[in-house]
C-alpha cells in the first residue's frame, strides 16, 4: 500500500491551497487573447515588443553563443566528411555559373545600351544591411526570426529580408538594436509576387508549413502554371522592390499552387535587410510641363 | 555563517523563476535540431509541469503568467496566448496533484502527455481563431511528440538538481 501512496495523497489533498489566483490570471490571459483579436497591432503593444527585443538582444546573443559555436564545429566536421562530394558539386555549379555569368554580362551591356538610347530614369539601387539571426520562434505557429540589427542600423518596418538564395520575409518590429522578421511561411504572411512567363500577379500566403501557396487576387491565368515556374516579388504596394527571387512553383494540388522557396527558412544564419525606398518624389513642375507640351502638340 | 546560508536560500527561492526564464530564452535560441527539421521542445512547459507537481509554491501563478507574457512579447505574437496555455496547464496539474504524487514515473509521464495535449489543443484553437482560419494541426502534434520525448531528461535533471540542493521531496516524506 505504501507504493500506492494513498495515505500520503490523502494528507496532501487536505493541504491543497485554493487556486483562485490561477483562475483569475487565466481569465486575464483569455481576456488579453480576445483583446488581441481587435488590437494586436495597437501601438502600445508594438512599443512593448520593440522594448523587449531591444532589452533581450544582448541576452539572446550571449545565450545563443555556445549553440552557434557548437553548430559551427558540427558543420566543420560534416564538411570534412563530405569534402569530395562537395568539391564535385561545387565544380559543376561553378561551370554552370560561368556560362550564366557570360550571358549576364552580355545582357548587362545590351541593357545599358537600351537605357542610354531610351534615356531611362532608373530608381536608386537598394542598399543592404547585414545582420545575424540571434533568435527564432520555437513555437509551432509563429514563424519569425530576431535579427541583430535595428532602427539604429537603418532597418525599417516592411523592409525585405533575404538570404543568399532569396526572400525570407519582411521586418514587422523594429527596435533600436534588434528587429523581428515575419517569415513568408508564417500563416499571417502575405507577399505580393509575380509569376514569370505568365504575367500573373498574386499573393504568396504562408501556411505554417515549409511551402507557402499562391493566392490570385485577379483572374487566374488561362494556361496551367507548370512546376518550375519562377516566382519573384512584384513590388505591389511599394514595400518590397520588384524582382527579388522568392521560389519556384512546386506543383498544383486540388487547385492550390504550392511554392518551393529558394531561401532556407530553417537554417539561415546571416541575412541581408533590403533598405529600399519606393520612388515617391515626383517632380510636379516637370510633370505638368510635359502634360502641357503633349496637349499643345 | 548566517550570510552564506541566507544567500543560498535566496538563490534557491529565485532558481525556479530563473529556470523558467532561461527555458523561455532557450526556446528562442536558434538550436536548429537536425538542421531545423525538428522543432525546439517546449522547455518552459516541462519546467512548469515539474514545479506545479512537486513544488507548486516555488513557481506561483504570477511568475508563470509573467513568463508567458515575456514569451508572447519575444515571439511578437498576440498577447495572452502563452500565459493562457501555461496557466491552464498549471490549473490542470495542481488539480490532479494528489493523484500523481507518489505514482510510478511512467504514470506521471503519461499525465504529462495528457496535460501537454490539452495545452497544445488550446494553443492550436487560439492561434486558429486569431488567424481567422483553421491552422494545420500537425506542427502542434510534432512539438507535442518532441516535448513528450524530452520529458524524462527534464525530470531527471529536475530531481538531480533538487537532490544537490538537499531538497527532500514532499511525497517521499
Amino acid at each position: 500500500m505504501d507504493m500506492v501512496g494513498q495515505t500520503r495523497r490523502d494528507g496532501l489533498s487536505r493541504r491543497e491551497a485554493p487556486r483562485y489566483g490561477t483562475i483569475f490570471l487565466l481569465a486575464v490571459s483569455f481576456f488579453m487573447v480576445v483583446f488581441s483579436l481587435y488590437g494586436a497591432q495597437a501601438s502600445v503593444f508594438e512599443k512593448a515588443r520593440e522594448s523587449v527585443i531591444d532589452t533581450f538582444e544582448p541576452v539572446l546573443t550571449v545565450v545563443g553563443a555556445p549553440v552557434r559555436w557548437t553548430q559551427r564545429r558540427v558543420g566543420d566536421v560534416q564538411d570534412y566528411f563530405r569534402l569530395a562530394a562537395e568539391n564535385e558539386r561545387l565544380r559543376q555549379e561553378n561551370a554552370e555559373l560561368r556560362s550564366w555569368m557570360h550571358e549576364a554580362l552580355n545582357l548587362r551591356e545590351q541593357l545599358a545600351y537600351y537605357e542610354t538610347i531610351l534615356d531611362t530614369k532608373l530608381p536608386e539601387p537598394a542598399a543592404y544591411v547585414d545582420a545575424r539571426v540571434i533568435g527564432e520562434n520555437g513555437g509551432p505557429y509563429q514563424q519569425a526570426l530576431i535579427l541583430s540589427a535595428g532602427g539604429g542600423d537603418g532597418v525599417r518596418n516592411g523592409s525585405a529580408v533575404i538570404d543568399e538564395s532569396g526572400l525570407l520575409g519582411h521586418v514587422v518590429t523594429t527596435g533600436a538594436k534588434a528587429s523581428r522578421v515575419l517569415l513568408v511561411t508564417d500563416f499571417n504572411a502575405r507577399t505580393p509576387v509575380y509569376i514569370e512567363g505568365f504575367g500573373a500577379e498574386a499573393l504568396l500566403a504562408g501556411r505554417s508549413t515549409g511551402r507557402p501557396v499562391i493566392e490570385f487576387f485577379a483572374e487566374r491565368p488561362q494556361d496551367a502554371i507548370p512546376p518550375g515556374a519562377r516566382v519573384v516579388t512584384s513590388g505591389a504596394g511599394g514595400l518590397l522592390p520588384r524582382g527579388i527571387p522568392v521560389g519556384q512553383v512546386a506543383g498544383t494540388s486540388g487547385g492550390t499552387i504550392t511554392v518551393d522557396l529558394y531561401a532556407d527558412t530553417r537554417s539561415s544564419d546571416l541575412v541581408r535587410i533590403v533598405d529600399y525606398a519606393f520612388p515617391q518624389d515626383v517632380d510636379e513642375d516637370s510633370g505638368a510641363a510635359e502634360q502641357r507640351t503633349s496637349l499643345d502638340g | 555563517m548566517a550570510e552564506p546560508t541566507r544567500a543560498r536560500s535566496v538563490l534557491a527561492s529565485v532558481l525556479p523563476a530563473l529556470a523558467l526564464v532561461l527555458a523561455v530564452l532557450l526556446l528562442l535560441v536558434p538550436l536548429r535540431l537536425f538542421q531545423g527539421y525538428v522543432p525546439t521542445p517546449l522547455l518552459p512547459f516541462i519546467v512548469i509541469f515539474l514545479y506545479a507537481l512537486y513544488d507548486p509554491d516555488a513557481l506561483p501563478a504570477p511568475v508563470i503568467f509573467a513568463a508567458g507574457l515575456l514569451q508572447d512579447l519575444l515571439y511578437g505574437g498576440p498577447l495572452g496566448v502563452w500565459p493562457s496555455v501555461y496557466l491552464l496547464s498549471l490549473y490542470l496539474v495542481t488539480g490532479q496533484r494528489t493523484y500523481f504524487l507518489g505514482r510510478a514515473r511512467d504514470v506521471v509521464w503519461l499525465g504529462f502527455g495528457v496535460v501537454l495535449l490539452v495545452a497544445m489543443l488550446l494553443l492550436w484553437a487560439e492561434m486558429s481563431i486569431l488567424s481567422g482560419g483553421w491552422l494545420p494541426l500537425w506542427p502542434a502534434v510534432y512539438q507535442f511528440v518532441i516535448t513528450g520525448a524530452l520529458y524524462p531528461v527534464g525530470a531527471y535533471l529536475f530531481f538531480y538538481l533538487r537532490a544537490r540542493q538537499g531538497v527532500r521531496e514532499e511525497w517521499q516524506v
